[in-house]
């Protein structure tokens, strides 16, 4: 009689209750349920704004009436559809779907490349009545069957009277890879969330740094303290429209005894990389002018970011009395070297370009030189070799997933020759290469 | 004859052609002839001569690879549709295809040739950030990836439309599920007994003649389908690997969930749970079909849908 195998009443609660989450993790359904459970989180997230303050949730999505009858502000907020992609749910439901899919490989996909890899001959005409494909011709040539099969691509098996064919067997190797990779890229994410940081530094041309204005940072990040990073000059090139065509920053990377380590000039789309960090040019602002009254000294006055109707300027105040009592204001649209001056009533007095000297209210200013900031990003993402190595491998991956494993049996029976085959995926274009195969054998007279 | 000349000509023979393609192909589905088919097939890829001799002069004329407006790249589309369609044909022979896919290919070029205003259609310069020829691989790539996903995904409609009210067992999978003979052949009492797994059994009788057992229509254009889907995933994938990769590049960040960026990856989820759901025991049958044909929408909302959500549209207005 049946002996019994794994009795319920010998597992103990807490081995069923694993048993059957791994069932559940590793079942199919569940995977579905994952990718389009991730899919509608995502399109959240695009139909509500994100990452505003929680006051414009509050506004724009009133308690009553509440839009579709239940989407309120402070539900949103509640839930965190104001930053879906960071909530705890949805990095939770990046995980569960990571979990599933090694589970689904271990479970799935491996076995199945070791049982395409124990291939067999078949030995009887029965076994042949169980494929789709399959035929029996009056024929003796599977030495012909042989050539053909070679001809079209196939890797051979013969013994006597039977023989096996395949290829494609990389399209099984596909879908083993697309997993690998995706959880490298999963891995590299994590890695780079906990041990990443971005920094946003606004530095004047000629002057040093460190990282300090950190923004965003991993719970294991470390900014390098043992850097400086100078700029020895940020300069902007015009258009001959006057159009911004690119910034650039000349950037000397320095470590504790200012031995330059490294320096090149980056612009936008050709970023520093030094250890693992990474400098952008993201953005620029003016710094200072200088100017000279008179005889004077020169003054190197400091300028600050207006934003006007006619769009961004940046000003600065110049005094045109040595107790500083009266002054003009200063204002600079770019760096292409010309300056704006109004008097403290706002009325327009004139324009002065660089190395000019200009007469105004009894002083003749002199503008020497305007001073820009360069915007850099500092980026630093330890994940990244790894979110490469993801996509490399998801690309082959993905390539090979479109093969179409194919597998022939041929059997010399007596007079009669028995053909069958199948294939995992392209059904379509197998039948045809099937039936060319069938109709080129020729029937043996007799 | 001017570039400008020679583009409108061929502008409107491509709408013209498509729209004798549509009608031959319905005429075929009718009354079934084979010149029809071949006629149809014929336009089909005169359609596509066409549109890449549009795109060409308008390179030509431009001097950058056209894809620099909304008139431009619906173009590509459809040149990559009629594409994939001459593919899915070469696949199957089947006079089906044309009848789901012909409409689409027309429905985009009289978009793109007949309602967009005038000046829409201009070559416009082409905006600083697709200056760079990663992004414009990245967004051919994308666009053949749309492409290929609208035609799968049209196939899988005109399955759901042919299967209507019939249940129906998947043929072509990873795990390849189909492949065996359909009991219906059962009736002939010697091929019951052939099962591997018993394969003990005494034939009494002579065997009858063992002939292949071929593709249904219905089995046809599902495994159509899933095979032109199966040309789209993997282009999808890599497009979105390439502007990953270039982003990172540019600007220091590989992902950062933008909402064109967030539908291209749901696009991904929905295409990858379709492929999945094909080897789900229990799930076969007319379920995948459906999920492709969703994807038909998402991928229209990952184009088209994701530029008008950012125009600053409220974007819970006009979207749900």
């Amino acid at each position: 009689m049946a002996s019994p195998t794994a009795s319920p009443s010998t597992a103990s609660p807490l081995q069923t209750w694993q048993r059957e989450t791994l069932a559940l993790l590793a079942d199919l359904r569940f995977a579905i349920l994952l990718l389009l459970l991730i899919a509608l989180a995502s399109i959240s997230g695009t139909v509500i704004e994100q990452g505003e303050p929680p006051a414009f949730y509050h506004a724009n999505y009133p308690e009553r009436p509440a839009l579709f009858g239940f989407l309120t502000g402070s539900l949103i907020l509640q839930l965190g559809f104001d930053h879906v992609y960071r909530t705890w749910w949805f990095l939770a439901l990046l995980i569960l779907l990571g979990l599933s899919l090694s589970l689904c490989t271990l479970r799935r996909q491996w076995p199945a490349l070791k049982a395409a890899q124990n291939w067999r001959y078949y030995t009887r005409p029965q076994q042949f009545q169980k494929l789709a494909l399959s035929a029996e011709l009056p024929a003796r040539d599977l030495s012909t069957v042989e050539t053909l099969l070679r001809h079209k691509g196939y890797a051979l098996h013969r013994a006597d009277h039977t023989l096996y064919a395949r290829k494609g067997i990389l399209g099984r190797v596909g879908p083993i890879l697309v997993h690998a990779s995706l959880l490298t890229i999963l891995a590299g994410a994590i890695l780079g969330a906990m041990t990443g940081f971005l920094a946003q530094e606004m530095v004047p041309s000629g002057e040093r740094f460190t990282i300090q204005n950190i923004l965003q940072a991993g719970p294991w990040a470390q900014a390098p303290a043992n850097l400086t990073f100078q700029v020895n000059r940020f300069w902007i090139d015009y258009t001959p429209k006057g159009d911004i065509d690119q910034f650039y920053s000349d950037i000397t990377v320095l470590d504790t005894q200012d031995t330059p380590l490294d320096r090149k000039t980056i612009h936008v789309n050709l970023p520093l990389r030094f250890r693992g960090l990474t400098l952008y040019q993201t953005d620029w602002g003016i710094s200072a002018v200088r100017v000279q009254l008179n005889n004077s000294p020169i003054f190197e006055l400091p300028v600050r970011p207006v934003t006007l109707s006619a769009g961004r300027f940046w000003g600065a105040w110049l005094p045109t009395r040595p107790d500083l009592s009266q002054g003009l204001t200063l204002l600079l649209r770019d760096l292409q070297g010309q300056a704006f001056l109004y008097n403290p009533q706002g009325q327009f007095l004139g324009a002065i370009r660089l190395g000019e000297t200009l007469p105004i209210e009894g002083l003749n200013l002199h503008l020497i030189d305007i001073l820009g900031s360069t915007g850099l990003q500092i980026k630093s993402d330890p994940g990244v070799p790894l979110v490469y190595t993801g996509f490399a491998l998801l690309m082959v991956g993905v390539a090979l997933s479109y093969l179409s494993h194919s597998q022939i049996w041929a059997l010399q029976d007596g007079d009669y020759l028995y053909l069958g085959g199948r294939t995992n995926r392209a059904q379509l274009t197998f039948e045809r290469e099937f039936l060319d195969l069938l109709n080129q054998i020729p029937a043996h007279s007799g | 004859m001017d570039l400008v000349t020679l583009q409108n000509l061929l502008d409107n023979s491509a709408f013209a052609l498509l729209l004798g393609a549509l009608i031959l192909y319905w005429l075929g589905a009718a009354w079934p002839a084979a010149l029809l088919n071949s006629l149809g097939t014929t336009t089909v890829a005169l359609a596509n001569l066409a549109i890449a001799g549009l795109l060409a002069a308008r390179w030509l004329e431009a001097g950058y690879f056209p894809l620099s407006n909304l008139y431009e790249s619906l173009f590509f589309l459809a040149w990559g549709v009629t594409l994939f369609h001459l593919i899915a044909e070469a696949i199957s022979h089947s006079r089906l295809v044309g009848v789901a896919t012909a409409p689409v290919a027309l429905g985009i070029t009289a978009f793109a040739a007949l309602s967009l205003p005038s000046e829409m259609q201009q070559s416009a310069p082409l905006v600083p950030a697709l200056k760079s020829n990663w992004l414009m691989m990245h967004v051919s790539i994308m666009m053949l990836s749309y492409a290929a996903l609208l035609v799968g995904s049209v196939l899988a409609m005109a399955f759901l439309v042919v299967t209507r009210g019939q249940a129906i067992d998947l043929k072509g999978s990873s795990i390849g599920n189909g492949a065996y003979r359909l009991t219906r052949a059962a009736a002939i009492p010697s091929l019951a007994l052939g099962d591997s797994a018993g394969g003990t059994a005494v034939l009494t009788q002579a065997p009858p003649t063992l002939s292949p057992q071929r593709l249904t229509l219905a089995e046809t254009l599902d495994n159509l389908s899933y095979r032109v889907i199966g040309l789209g995933f993997p282009l999808l994938t890599i497009g979105i690997v390439a502007g990953a990769v270039w982003a990172n590049e540019a600007w220091g960040s590989y992902w950062s969930w933008d909402p064109k960026e967030t539908w291209a990856f749901i696009t991904w989820l929905v295409f990858a749970a379709y492929l999945h759901a094909r080897i789900t025991r229990g799930w076969q049958g007319r379920r995948p079909a459906v999920l492709a044909s969703i994807g038909f929408g998402v991928v229209w909302v990952c184009y088209l849908g994701v530029n008008l959500l950012g125009k600053g549209l409220h974007s819970y207005g006009w979207f749900l």
